[in-house]
């Protein structure tokens, strides 16, 4: 840290009324420089992010509600949509449970090489999805280190549902992890140590305690992961072979739309998911406030 | 009970169906321990991934042909299951495992990948048409009024020229291309150019790819781009662009007075066809794409030519005449060029790229 | 509820803190063998899948990649965006972040919540939308054109995509930070009159530095593994648009221009890329852990 203001600066000799005159003016400026400030970063935010936001809506209405309940009703759009959900669900639980068991390791256990543990978490994000599907790959695929073992039993993982889902839970590891571990280390242990004083068992402490005292941060964590599952494309784009009605999510559909020349259905299948993540944000946006706001 | 613990007692069920549906959805798709074809399945399931183009096309063929099937076989429903993607990215899917029972591919030589790969076993070269479904040839996309007034190969080496190709690594279209251009020197039909010199059409590769900046992963993204905006000219395909014009788009064809006909494979995968006991349904429905009708739809549709070269030459209502349609067969067969005098390791295309890019 | 007041109460005694019940060890080893399992069966054991596919034969693998046409050019790409994408969101990032801090003015909630749009929206949607907006058919998109300014299939909307992407990672790193920073010091400098200038680059800035650095470096990071929003804006041009993730995606491909191809160029290119990413992650955490030690 650089030395304190009053050992760098000299005061002014001005007398009382320059003082407040200057402080007036200064505070004008003041006005006039946070204005400018607000409205560059309005304009930044507009341009980058709602602009475009505004831009899918136009795209995908102007084709008219007509188009908009044909593609609704096209058993690819469907099955898309169902197949996307599915993915979804089962990865947030299964991050989710396992989640909360890495958090609670992370932030109340002691042994070595719990940073590699740490770290280990925190890979997934900084994998490109593209890799990841080249992982699924080198596992599942023909020659895969697994690939022998699920074939001689007629398992099919890659280019089906099983590799999509594994490779969805690999990039959504973190969120609950991430936003889970610093509520406990905030917490502290005294609440569960109370319980058990009051002669509450384990798992009643589980669930009666921990669990409703980090509930913001993994509810969090959750809808975050819920975001992230759905909108993966890179690492599904490899596994699952785009079998269209089999095994085409909603991102991969708007993908071969745009392909194919069917710009209007690729647009109202982004504005679903987009309305639907919007939904998503809201969630996240409150349960962020409860968080922070327990935490106060 | 604290909220909580049922929200988690709920979750078990719903674990477990979902859990059982992924099951259930993948167990389907894998291999059968034996069929019996004393009790065919209600509703066989037939797999197809195809390259980009013929994404129209396939739609219409299979739901004719599902039609005409049921009425002559008892009601009986045959299930679709189709991917479209770059056509070396599919043969590699295959390979990786992808239960495709039917290729349909943009180049022999993809096929061949698979089949090396031992999951093709059928001799596909030798079958009806050589296994070809489709034929086009290779053309020029350019802006209208064709600016900048390219009529033949040579046209492209122009100095400043951008050239839109989609990548010989993902994309078959591409080596139709190379091989077009590579041909077309070869036969002496390029001003400036030197028939049967290897060396004449290697300069003209070179001259060609130091205008190319673009490489998408397919033919259709390849002209998506030019449509877009970017470049002077694509290369592509005759019919890729006459479905591009009807759904709208602005550019013109030219066609090159020498250029390869584009003749793309479409091959049972026996293995898969077998494991999936649909191995006599998938055989009967590339035989169809053999006949009148799905070749009408290919053309009407699709907008291809007549299998036959010779027809093919032929203008048709879209797509104008060809004054030299020449065969990979004409300039050494796909196994030549692809190993030797354009994709070997001294070929045309190869020595040329590295000194266009060096 | 009456237990929830009873237990918040006996944790405030001090005599109320006692051991856990029986079965500890045996809990807290399972509760470790399941993190053991699920860590290494899910993120151990594909990156050693991918380093032993890369980098098993050495470094013939990730020769072969590296020569293959497009692959420089598409590194340099990534590390060139990537950079210009911390650079640009690091300077807009912190301005919000202060503007939502310091600044009171209606609509600021709603701000906030549109700065976390990007966490929300799948990335390949970021980049339909950007195509919507600024392609070629679209009116802001002809405007551009017809000044040949080419924004889809060009760096232009790459840039913009990854500044979509990546503008919460340097918002949120930097917010908390500053939340935490006492505005007296600084109206201290002002009274005593510094200018506004000196004050945040003497005042503010130091100890905003390591969240700013934070979030540059995750911006960077996640800028170099993105895939989705590029994939539809890009057109994928070699030394033009084409990025690293794409090429890694066309390396799978088999027959790569006479070479081999194959899944083993593309794992050795693959775990060099997330090597460096995750070092910057990794190193982000450090900073961002610096900073709360200090405060």
């Amino acid at each position: 840290m650089s030395a304190p203001p009053s050992e760098r600066v000299k005061p002014s000799p001005a007398g009382e009324e320059d003082l407040t005159r200057l402080r007036n003016a200064d505070a004008r400026r003041g006005r006039l420089v946070r204005g400018v400030m607000l409205a560059v970063a309005l304009i930044y935010v507009s341009v980058l992010l709602l602009a475009p936001l505004a831009g899918i809506f136009i795209y995908a209405l102007r084709s008219g509600l007509g188009t908009i309940g044909r593609t609704f009703s096209e058993p690819d759009v469907r099955h898309a949509f169902l197949l996307t959900f599915v993915i979804m669900a089962i990865t947030v639980v299964v991050t989710t449970f396992f989640g909360v068991i890495v958090a609670l390791v992370l932030a109340r256990d002691r042994f070595p090489g719990k940073r590699l543990v740490s770290a280990l978490v925190d890979l997934p994000l900084a994998v490109s999805p593209v890799v990841v599907g080249l992982m699924a790959v080198l596992l599942f695929g023909r020659g895969g280190w697994f690939e022998p073992f699920f074939a001689s039993r007629g398992i099919q993982i890659m280019f089906a549902l099983p590799a999509m889902i594994l490779v969805t839970i690999f990039i959504s590891i973190p969120f609950v992890i991430r936003e889970v571990v610093p509520v406990l280390q905030e917490l502290g242990m005294e609440e569960e140590q109370a319980a058990w004083t009051l002669g509450a068992s384990r798992v009643q402490t589980f669930f009666r305690v921990t669990l409703r005292n980090i509930r913001w941060g993994l509810l969090y964590g959750i809808a975050l992961s819920a975001a992230r599952a759905i909108g993966e494309v890179g690492a599904v784009l490899i596994v699952s072979g785009t079998l269209t009605g089999k095994t085409e999510t909603a991102t991969l559909y708007i993908l071969r739309a745009f392909d194919q020349y069917q710009d209007q259905q690729g647009y109202i299948v982004a504005l679903t998911l987009a309305t639907f993540s919007i939904v998503l944000l809201i969630g996240i946006e409150t349960f962020k406030r409860r968080r922070t706001a327990e935490a106060d | 009970m604290p909220r909580w613990f049922k929200r988690r007692i709920l979750a078990a069920p719903l674990v477990l169906s979902l859990v059982g549906l992924a099951a259930c959805s993948s167990s389907s798709a894998s291999g059968a321990a034996g069929c019996s074809s004393a009790s065919p399945a209600a509703s066989p399931v037939v797999t197809l991934a195809a390259y980009s183009n013929p994404y129209t096309a396939y739609g219409k063929l299979i739901s004719t042909w599902q039609s005409e099937w049921k009425d002559a076989h008892d009601g009986q429903l045959v299930q679709f299951l189709t991917s479209f993607g770059g056509s070396t990215t599919q043969a590699q899917s295959i390979i990786n495992g992808l239960q495709a029972d039917i290729y349909a591919s943009s180049t022999a030589p993809d096929v061949q990948l698979v089949q090396d790969a031992g999951l093709i076993t059928n001799d596909w070269e030798n079958a009806e048409d050589g296994s070809t479904v489709q034929s086009g040839s290779v053309v020029f996309a350019v802006r209208p009024g064709n600016p900048k007034h390219i009529e033949n190969w040579n046209d492209l080496t122009q100095p400043g020229l951008q050239i839109l190709t989609p990548d010989p690594a993902q994309s078959g279209g591409a080596r139709w291309n190379i091989v077009a251009a590579y041909g077309a020197a070869m036969r002496g039909q390029v001003p400036g150019y030197a028939k049967n010199n290897p060396a004449d059409a290697q300069r003209l590769l070179e001259g060609i790819f130091k205008n190319v900046t673009v490489m998408d992963k397919s033919a259709n993204d390849s002209l998506k781009n030019f449509e877009a905006g970017n470049g002077d000219v694509a290369i592509t395909y005759d019919y890729q662009v006459a479905t591009s014009q009807a759904a709208g788009g602005e550019e013109e064809l030219v066609e090159p007075p020498s250029t390869v006909q584009i003749r793309t494979p479409t091959v049972v995968v026996d293995k898969n066809a077998e494991a999936h006991c649909v191995e006599d349904i998938a055989n009967e429905f590339v035989k169809y794409l053999h006949s009148k009708e799905a070749q009408d739809i290919f053309a009407s549709t699709a907008y291809t030519r007549p299998i036959d070269t010779a027809q093919a030459a032929k203008a048709t209502d879209t797509l104008p005449a060809v004054k030299d349609l020449f065969t990979t067969d004409d300039i050494g067969g796909w196994d030549a060029l692809v190993n030797d005098t354009v994709f070997g390791p001294n070929g045309a295309f190869t020595l040329a790229f590295q000194s266009a890019q060096g | 509820m009456a237990d929830v007041v009873a237990i918040e109460q006996a944790a405030k005694r001090p005599e109320g803190r006692a051991r856990p019940p029986s079965g500890a060890a045996l809990r807290r080893w399972s509760l470790r063998g399941a993190t053991f399992v699920y860590l290494g069966l899910f993120i151990l054991l594909p990156v050693v899948a991918i380093l032993q596919h890369g980098f098993g034969d050495g470094l013939t693998n990730l020769k072969a990649a590296l020569d293959t046409f497009g692959a420089k050019a598409a590194i340099r790409l990534t590390l060139e965006m990537a950079a210009l994408t911390a650079i640009i969101n690091g300077i807009f990032g912190t301005l919000l972040a202060y503007v939502l801090v310091r600044i009171r003015f209606p609509g600021r909630d709603l701000l906030s919540t549109v700065v976390d749009l990007p966490f929300a929206v799948p990335t390949l949607v970021a980049g339909v939308m950007l195509v919507a907006l600024y392609g070629p058919s679209s009116t802001v998109g002809g405007w551009f054109e017809a000044r040949g300014i080419h924004i889809i299939f060009a760096p232009l909307g790459i840039l913009l995509a990854l500044l979509f992407v990546t503008l919460p990672l340097v918002v949120r790193s930097v917010q908390p930070v500053l939340l935490e920073l006492d505005p007296a010091e600084e109206e201290a400098a002002r009274v005593l009159g510094a200018g506004r200038w000196t004050t945040f680059r003497r005042v503010m800035f130091p100890a905003l530095r390591p969240a700013i650095a934070a979030g540059c470096l995750l911006a960077f990071a996640r800028s170099l593994g993105e895939f989705g929003a590029i994939v539809i804006v890009s057109g994928n041009r070699v030394n033009d648009t084409l990025t690293a993730p794409v090429f890694i995606s066309q390396l799978l491909q088999p027959g790569h221009y006479g070479s081999t191809g194959g899944p083993d160029p593309a794992a050795a290119v693959s775990a060099v890329l997330f090597g460096l990413a995750f070092v910057l992650v990794l190193v982000t955490e450090k900073l961002v852990s610096l900073g709360k030690e200090r405060s």
